[in-house]
């Protein structure tokens, strides 16, 4: 089975970069998403991270805004 | 790394979102300093499928793929009730496949036997893409961990959804978008049983 027309690209950034992205803007200015599970959320998650667990984020794109930057783990 | 939040950020450029990064490393790279690297696959895009008939030979390829992954899935995971349910998804997969099959019949001029359908069609599609092992090195899932394998199963029920979504706004025909539609919303319950699964692993 050969996947390649699957996926597509998208922007990857390390934590060292985020940081720096981050750094000095308030929460209203950025959204961090968190699409683990609530289980995983709760044992640990970046401060300010909205959770919508990836099996709801169909639903739930609505949420977040979408002209702001989003970053997704 | 399951793949999971890299599945989410494709999804939310995909609807209108101006910038969206995926957080390498996820939740682990935060926490320690620890490199996980940048993701640079320099994959193409789905193009999304022009015509019923593509449409429907790219979902076979895709739920032949879904399926060869949780049956090479089974012998790797300890866990028996990830064991059980991977195999429960591998045969589903099947039901996705006769019934996408089936449409194709419907949809094509000539008829053409499953076996020919398979070698000739679908192969040719999926020609020059990455192997599942391809696929696996990519993400490099801890085999030990199940949780690890399951978040690589999300992400890649995560794409099949966001696919038929994709090809079921694209085509003009009502008929094959019902199907995908429904073959979609069968992706999703999918995804909610692994997500389910997930959860009874962390407590």
């Amino acid at each position: 089975m050969r996947w390649k027309q699957f996926l597509t690209p998208v922007k990857s950034i390390d934590a060292e970069q985020a940081r720096s992205h981050i750094t000095g803007k308030s929460p209203a200015e950025v959204t961090i998403l968190d699409v683990r599970q609530p289980g995983e959320y709760e044992s640990g998650h970046i401060p300010g991270a909205k959770l919508i667990p990836l099996p709801d984020l169909t639903h739930r794109m609505d949420e977040i805004a979408k002209d702001k930057p989003t970053f997704v783990y | 790394m399951g793949g999971r939040s890299r599945v989410a950020a494709q999804m939310l450029s995909g609807k209108g979102f101006s910038e969206v990064y995926n957080l390498a490393g996820g939740i682990k790279g935060w926490t320690s300093e620890s490199a996980f690297g940048v993701e640079e696959l320099g994959l193409s895009y789905f193009e999304g499928a022009e015509t019923p008939e593509t449409n429907l030979i790219v979902a076979y390829s895709l739920e032949q793929g879904l399926r060869d992954f949780y049956l090479s899935m089974i012998p790797a995971v300890k866990n028996k009730d990830a064991r059980d349910l991977f195999q429960k998804l591998a045969d589903i997969e099947i039901n996705h496949q006769n019934r996408i099959y089936n449409e194709y019949l419907s949809f094509s001029e000539q008829s053409v036997s499953r076996e020919e359908f398979e070698q000739s069609i679908v192969a040719r599609v999926a020609e020059g893409g990455l192997t599942t092992q391809e696929y696996l090195n990519i993400f490099k899932p801890d085999l030990e961990s199940s949780v690890d394998i399951i978040s690589l199963a999300m992400s890649i029920e995560a794409q099949a959804l966001d696919l038929y979504q994709r090809a079921a706004d694209k085509t003009s025909d009502e008929r094959s978008k019902k199907i995908l539609m429904k073959i979609a919303e069968e992706e999703r319950v999918h995804l909610n049983e692994l997500g389910k699964l997930m959860d009874s692993m962390n407590t």
